[in-house]
């Protein structure tokens, strides 16, 4: 798929770029700033943080912050796929459970013919790809809208978790890999703990880093990146153009499919055991990540940061509430007025960002 | 659309390659099991068959109604009986699974009574048709008032008490019990209990279906409050995400539960887990279906009109070796 | 304004030959017909006008053309060779462009994004290569002072732009990308009258520079300024076929109104 684009040559008589153009006036870096995605959930993961921090003592600690940056990063990391889906114009509602059916999947394959855990690791990865190009190639092939095949799917692998699951263990939950061959060296790349000397950290945060970093870059410096704005922003207008649009989605509902498959290792390596039922849910914390981190429901506008931000949001409010020692029976109530008034601060900014230009 | 059909075939190639390649072999594992163990014993060998409906408020995927069932299924082989399992954890969706089995006139019938009012209705339309009916573990205090003959199930108040005052026995202290779904009768029920013998003890609401979230919450309590002493789980899973917690955390807390399954089992033989209180939910699935077989067939009514408690039943290091081998069963 | 269009246009066209040839082209969805037997001819610096009326059969004829759906009956030759586009890629590899009325660009893309969109330059050929986009911006930016359309930024929103400038930006790209034939969907449909005339004057400056271009409108006034040729569908089929020199304004604007039809029922309303 990268052959035939780079073969367009411009006319070969065009004047070469001059730099008359660079005396252009630039808008000022604030400016450029304040018109990204994800400055508002910016500015509001930083008004949730003071709050915390005032109100919470032991949130000012830095193993508090070793936790909640553990709650942001297990949302955060399938929250990156999400969102470049999102901007890509598509949705994902069986991405919860397929983090299920991944580490279902490794764990069944590997216990049940006694292989080394990494076997299963594979297969698994396998697994959740092919669900991510299913999902894709029926929203490409059908034009249904991706809302309602990813929630077939949803139900789909919610039944396959718990049949299949019975059917090969008998039970509705996978037996313990933790005595399998390979299995520290698993726990090692996807369950760890890094002691960085002042904090220790849980490995998914510097995973979940990295795929941040590796999604902004693809969507702001590559070409890919362009054509996933372009399939959410205007898709019949990116097709005339010769963006491979199907393509690009296929690859999105992949990508999604292989950050779900990474947090299912993560839940199996730490839990060394995984019960058929669970997950159902998360698919609409991710959606919420990447919506409060900035990413349009319609596409074509969004960014990976923004996930980010969305996921610490999230994270930092819902185990804020008990760091703060609030009474339980009003915690839901507590999560939806953060994220209500993160919204609002994001639409602030936004609104802020919008007269300035 | 010719070469996404091309990486199918790559993806099937790869997929297949795998299998393949898989040849490592590991020590632990299905293959080093060796031959499993049988299921329900004894073919009891009845003149007449029966279909006898149970109907639960099971969510989908969770270890602890596997054993119910699976208790139900061995008395349904044990006395050639048809069992006609249905759930939904919505009570207004329950009571229509139960009017349905009442419609298609059923031998008998076993429900659980999360939501009383809800369901009730719908098993006294089954009692007044003249099919005879149990309750199982939800619902010991108003089966009565329905009509119902029968209940199976641990008491969740007595429960909770009787984890309290082991605690307070044990290791008294500052006490925390987490509930895993917000606003469940029987959940709240428990930690109600837990709290009437262990008077210093609050409760956490986590999101049990998600894990992560579980051990990160209660991380989070452990930091905010380092007094405390006790963590008490409503789940197996969820004891065990605590386990991860209190290791994050760096808290000497110890975990008590409730539930059992074969990974508490090897925590409380290997001392990470202090104790648990089984309601040995195989016995409530076992005897709804039996006692039905037993009133069908022979009249009988069990428990002199009161509920017959299946639990608590405390597992802990005294009398593990002896509960262990069942666990790997499914049927402790 | 008009060097600059001459400048890029691919310098192997000749005026007057044949770039785009279309036999008895016919289109079936299904049981239902939206073309048939439609002969059209695209000669490289002549502006060919399709006119029609809503579901004459407009949009199809572009969707052959540009590649978005096949074409079921009749010979599509382009530049002699018999063609049959799977899809719009393999149409702009032959050298047709179509700039669409409302999907020209993405409006919540940047200008110079906009303007590469589908042939991005890149500093390497393989997967993931980072894009160029100095050089991008930078090209971008001088292409389009150079034609005259002002941008206040280039790393704006295209959204932030006029109607008019959108469809030249369109235009600027698919000459620049060294289109020898250019399809224009209703530009002028959605714009005032200034904005029209802005787009009229590019269009004109694309068939100077060598171009073929095929003008699809509904507005007879607007064909009449530029065209050198004119088309009219009706229903799917050809009711009119001429050439500038054989026909006037009020013979196109009878036609598309109505024509003949309308004559017979001014008769039948009379009172």
């Amino acid at each position: 798929m990268s052959s035939s684009v780079a073969t367009q040559q411009p006319a070969q008589s065009s004047s070469p770029p001059t730099p008359a153009a660079a005396g252009r006036p630039q808008k000022s870096l604030f400016a450029r700033v304040l018109a990204r995605p994800e400055v508002g959930a910016l500015a509001a993961a930083i008004v949730i943080f003071a709050f915390f921090y005032a109100v919470a003592p032991t949130f000012r600690s830095l193993p508090a912050a070793s936790t909640y940056l553990y709650a942001s990063s297990t949302i955060g990391i399938v929250a990156v796929g999400v969102a470049l889906l999102m901007i890509g114009g598509e949705f994902d509602l069986s991405s919860g459970v397929a983090v299920t059916t991944a580490a279902l999947t490794a764990a069944m394959s590997c216990y049940q013919l006694s292989l080394n855990v990494w076997v299963g690791v594979v297969v698994s990865l396998v697994v959740a790809l092919a669900i991510g190009f299913v999902n894709g190639y029926l929203v490409v092939r059908t034009g249904i809208p991706s809302f309602l095949v990813t929630l077939s799917t949803f139900f789909v692998l919610q039944g396959l978790n718990l049949g299949v699951t019975k059917l090969i263990t008998g039970a509705v939950a996978t037996p313990n890999v933790s005595g399998l061959d390979g299995f520290a060296s698993a726990r090692a790349v996807f369950a760890s703990d890094i002691d960085l000397g002042i904090i220790t950290l849980k490995i998914t945060v510097l995973w979940w880093l990295a795929f941040v970093a590796v999604g902004t870059w693809v969507l702001l410096r590559t070409r890919v990146g362009n054509w996933i704005f372009a399939s959410g922003g205007n898709e019949a207008s990116a097709r005339a153009v010769g963006v491979p649009v199907k393509k690009v989605k296929i690859g999105l509902f992949m990508a999604v499919g292989f950050l779900a498959w990474f947090l299912g290792m993560h839940l199996l390596m730490n839990f060394s055991s995984v019960q058929a039922g669970i997950g159902v849910g998360n698919e609409f914390v991710y959606i919420i990540a990447a919506v409060v981190g900035g990413a349009l429901l319609t596409g074509g506008y969004g960014s990976a940061v923004g996930s980010a931000l969305g996921a610490v949001i999230f994270g930092m409010t819902t185990q804020g509430i008990v760091f703060a020692g609030w009474d339980p029976n009003w915690f839901k109530t507590f999560l939806g007025a953060m994220l209500l008034m993160a919204v609002m601060v994001n639409l602030y900014i936004k609104n802020y960002a919008a007269q300035r230009k | 659309m010719r070469s996404t059909r091309r990486s199918l075939q790559a993806l099937v190639a790869v997929t297949a390659a795998t299998m393949a390649l898989a040849a490592c072999s590991s020590e632990g594992g299905a293959q080093s099991e060796g031959g499993g163990g049988g299921g329900g014993g004894g073919g009891g060998a009845a003149d007449q068959e029966f279909t006898i409906a149970m109907i639960t408020h099971e969510a989908p995927g969770d270890t602890f109604w596997d054993k119910i069932r699976n208790g139900a299924e061995a008395a349904a082989a044990n006395h050639n009986i048809t069992l006609n399992y249905s759930n939904d954890p919505d009570a207004g969706a329950q009571a229509t699974l139960i009017q349905n089995q009442v419609s298609s006139q059923v031998d008998g019938l076993a429900v659980t009574m999360p939501n009383p009012d809800a369901i009730g209705p719908a098993a006294q339309a089954a009692v007044e048709a003249g099919i005879p009916t149990v309750a199982f573990n939800a619902g010991g205090d108003a089966y009565k008032d329905f009509g119902i003959l029968m209940y199976f199930g641990s008491n969740e108040d007595l429960a909770g008490q009787s984890v309290g005052s082991k605690i307070s026995q044990d290791n008294p202290g500052k006490t925390v019990c987490v509930i895993q779904e917000q606003g469940q009768v029987q959940l709240e029920g428990r930690c109600a209990g837990v709290a009437k013998t262990a008077p210093d003890s609050e409760v956490l609401y986590v999101n049990g279906r998600d894990l992560p979230s579980v051990q990160q919450t209660i991380g989070a309590k452990l930091q905010q409050d380092t007094s405390i002493a006790n963590i008490v789980t409503l789940g197996a899973d969820i004891a065990l995400a605590s386990q991860k917690a209190i290791a994050d955390a760096g808290s000497s807390a110890q975990v008590a539960t409730f539930d059992l399954n074969a990974d508490v089992a090897q925590q409380i033989q290997d001392g990470g887990i202090a104790f648990t209180v089984d309601q040995q939910p195989y016995v409530q699935g076992y005897m709804a279906v039996t006692s039905l077989w037993l009133n069908l067939t022979n009249g009988n009514d069990i428990g002199g009109g009161a509920p017959v408690l299946t639990g608590p039943s405390i597992v802990d290091s005294s009398n593990i070796e002896q509960i262990i081998p069942y666990t790997a069963n499914n049927t402790r | 304004m008009t060097d600059t269009i001459a400048d890029h246009a691919a310098s192997d066209l000749k005026a007057g030959e044949s770039l785009v040839e279309m036999e008895g082209v016919g289109k079936a969805y299904g049981a239902i017909r939206a073309l048939e037997g439609v002969n059209l001819t695209v000669k490289a610096g002549e502006v060919t006008c399709v006119l029609g009326d809503n579901g004459a059969g407009k949009s199809t004829l572009i969707k052959i053309i540009s590649g978005l759906h096949p074409h079921s009956e009749g010979t599509l030759k382009v530049d002699g060779k018999e063609r049959h586009f799977s899809s719009p890629r393999e149409a702009l590899d032959t050298g047709i462009a179509t700039v669409y009325q409302d999907l020209a660009v993405v409006g919540l893309m940047e200008v110079w994004r906009n303007f590469f969109l589908g042939s991005e330059i890149r500093k390497g050929r393989y997967p993931l290569a980072p894009l160029d986009i100095k050089a991008m911006r930078q090209i971008a930016d001088t292409e389009l002072q150079k034609m005259g359309i002002t941008v206040k930024d280039i790393n704006q929103p295209i959204g932030t732009l006029s109607g008019g400038q959108r469809q030249c930006v369109a235009i600027a790209r698919a000459v620049y990308f060294g289109a020898r034939v250019l399809i224009l969907d209703e530009p002028t449909a959605a714009l005032g009258v200034k904005q029209s005339g802005v787009v009229l004057k590019y269009t004109a400056a694309a068939r100077d520079a060598g171009l073929g271009v095929v003008f699809i409108t509904h507005n007879p006034h607007h064909a009449y300024m530029v065209g050198d040729h004119f088309i009219i569908l009706k229903l799917g089929r050809r009711v009119l076929d001429k050439k500038r020199s054989e026909v006037g304004l009020e013979e196109l604007t009878a036609e598309m109104a109505g024509g003949q039809e309308l004559a017979e029922l001014s008769h039948e309303l009379k009172r």
